[in-house]
């Protein structure tokens, strides 16, 4: 199974993984930076996951096989 | 780097040459190297390759944001290519870790979850600046609209008076759009200044006067057992009245401006609700209403295999690199769907728009209602107006259209301005920390 996983040095609040996966990726209350709430990705949330991965700007989330 | 191995452009994001060949512009740099060397404003790198500024954006120890015009630090000029003004812009031309606890302070007002609180005031300021203009059938998209729901809301957000909004309008726009040759250049700064002296006298009265909001957050906030210095908090209102007032409303503009030619674009806006994220994400790339930001290298080094030297002065252009058909196929069309868009409209690293939340937020409220209630607007090209330089914020000085009238929904204007006025003077006063330490 899949996991994905937020560099959060990296990670600088864009939101927009939170807009293409709410389910996987949550927002800090205090500053809007990304983390991740599942551990391991269905197969439904891998290819959103792979979205994601693909729509950071700061090229902060990887999907790991 | 060596002089004679680095391309030379002669290039000037301040001239009317560059606003009228944005964003095409940025393929004629990039093809002769993505960082390449420009002899204006005393030379500095232009950044216009994505890959490159990705690289350049994650080493802030490389690339300095910091403005010492006192020549205390390193002497270094912040943000703006040429250099301007003798006082530093706030956190945007502070490096960390000085930047970051600037931040820290401001983030819990800007998250995702906290902007939120703002929505109502959003969608009251958007509905009657539209009843204001409903039964003309006429409007200016900036004057009358885009300029004010920001400008109010940034008010709330500080804790400043709100009708106060007009006071600092025309500053806070002119101190974008002057270009550095202009005749009106001076005139600017003295506005300019004026608007910061009269910032400067609220943040003594929120000392002995605190108000919820930005200003006095800044001013209980301790750093290693200090209070932040005033000119620090200053230049940070400064520059928050600045990002308030001149982004959204631009962004809003250049969408309404591309909307008024693409008939079967806005149809599908308008029929297809879920399309607004992606949208917005596609003005934001294609617009990038703050187009760059200037940096200063702290040593010799090498960065994505480019060679720079300390103290070199180095424009990353936002907006050019969001043209990069490496990372944007078709980088000149607006694709409303366009996925992926990892674009940098906000800028990339440590220094991302901070208000990045709440211009998405304002800018989807504020574009929807006019695609529903002006549902047929057309712009009057005669009467557009871009701003006379687009190298700090690309936007619009004026955008008047005309629409079928409609009926008012609310109450006017100045009835919701007192109404909210007193919404929030009726909340309780933060603590005041600084109470009896005499700073």
């Amino acid at each position: 199974m899949a996991r994905v996983v937020v560099n959060a040095e990296a990670c600088q609040g864009h939101t927009l993984c939170n807009m293409v996966a709410p389910d996987i990726f949550h927002l800090r209350e205090e500053d809007g930076h990304s983390y991740v709430v599942v551990d391991e990705l269905t197969a439904e949330q891998e290819p959103l996951a792979r979205k994601a991965e693909l729509g950071c700007p700061e090229r902060a989330i990887t999907v790991e096989d | 780097m060596a002089t004679d191995e680095r391309v030379v452009v002669e290039f000037d994001q301040h001239t009317p040459e560059y606003r009228e060949t944005y964003p095409a512009k940025a393929h004629e740099l990039r093809e002769q190297c993505p960082v390449a060397w420009s002899t204006k404003h005393d030379g500095f790198w232009i950044v216009t390759g994505h890959d490159a500024l990705s690289a350049l954006s994650k080493r802030p120890d490389l690339l300095s944001s910091d403005h010492d015009p006192d020549g205390e630090r390193n002497g270094y000029e912040g943000i703006s290519i040429p250099a301007r003004g003798s006082t530093r812009g706030g956190f945007i031309e502070m490096d960390p870790p000085e930047q970051s606890e600037y931040r820290r302070v401001l983030n819990p007002f800007l998250s995702p979850a906290a902007v939120m609180k703002w929505e109502p005031l959003i969608a009251d300021f958007t509905r009657a600046c539209i009843d204001e203009v409903i039964e003309a059938g006429r409007l200016d998209f900036v004057d009358d609209f885009a300029n004010i729901i920001p400008a109010v809301l940034t008010m709330a957000m500080l804790g400043l008076p709100l009708a106060d909004w007009e006071i600092y309008c025309e500053p806070a726009h002119m101190q974008v759009y002057t270009p550095p040759d202009s005749p009106n250049f001076d005139h600017m700064m003295e506005v300019t200044f004026r608007m910061v002296e009269r910032l400067a006298e609220y943040v003594q009265i929120r000392k002995t006067e605190p108000r919820p909001g930005m200003i006095s957050a800044l001013l209980n906030a301790k750093v290693m057992g200090e209070f932040l210095p005033d000119d620090g908090i200053i230049g940070t209102v400064s520059l928050l009245i600045g990002g308030g007032f001149d982004t959204t409303t631009s962004l809003l503009a250049g969408s309404l401006n591309w909307l008024d030619t693409h008939p079967v674009e806005r149809a599908r806006l308008v029929d297809d609700a879920d399309l607004m994220n992606s949208a917005t994400e596609e003005f934001l790339r294609h617009f990038t209403p703050a187009q760059g930001g200037g940096r200063t290298i702290t040593q010799d080094c090498e960065v994505g295999g480019f060679e720079f030297a300390e103290g070199d002065r180095v424009f990353l252009s936002f907006a050019m690199c969001n043209h990069d058909p490496a990372a944007f196929p078709d980088p000149d069309e607006i694709v409303l769907d366009r996925f992926p868009n990892p674009h940098a409209a906000f800028g990339l690293g440590v220094h991302r728009c901070i208000g990045s939340n709440l211009a998405r937020l304002g800018f989807k409220h504020m574009l929807r209602e006019c695609l529903r209630r002006m549902a047929d607007y057309r712009v009057d090209q005669a009467g557009a107006v871009q701003y006379e330089s687009i190298g700090v914020i690309n936007g619009f000085k004026h955008l008047p259209a005309t629409f079928t009238p409609g009926r008012r929904e609310g109450p006017p204007l100045a009835e919701v301005m007192s109404t909210w006025q007193a919404r929030l003077d009726a909340e309780p006063a933060p603590e005041n920390l600084r109470a009896g330490t005499g700073v």
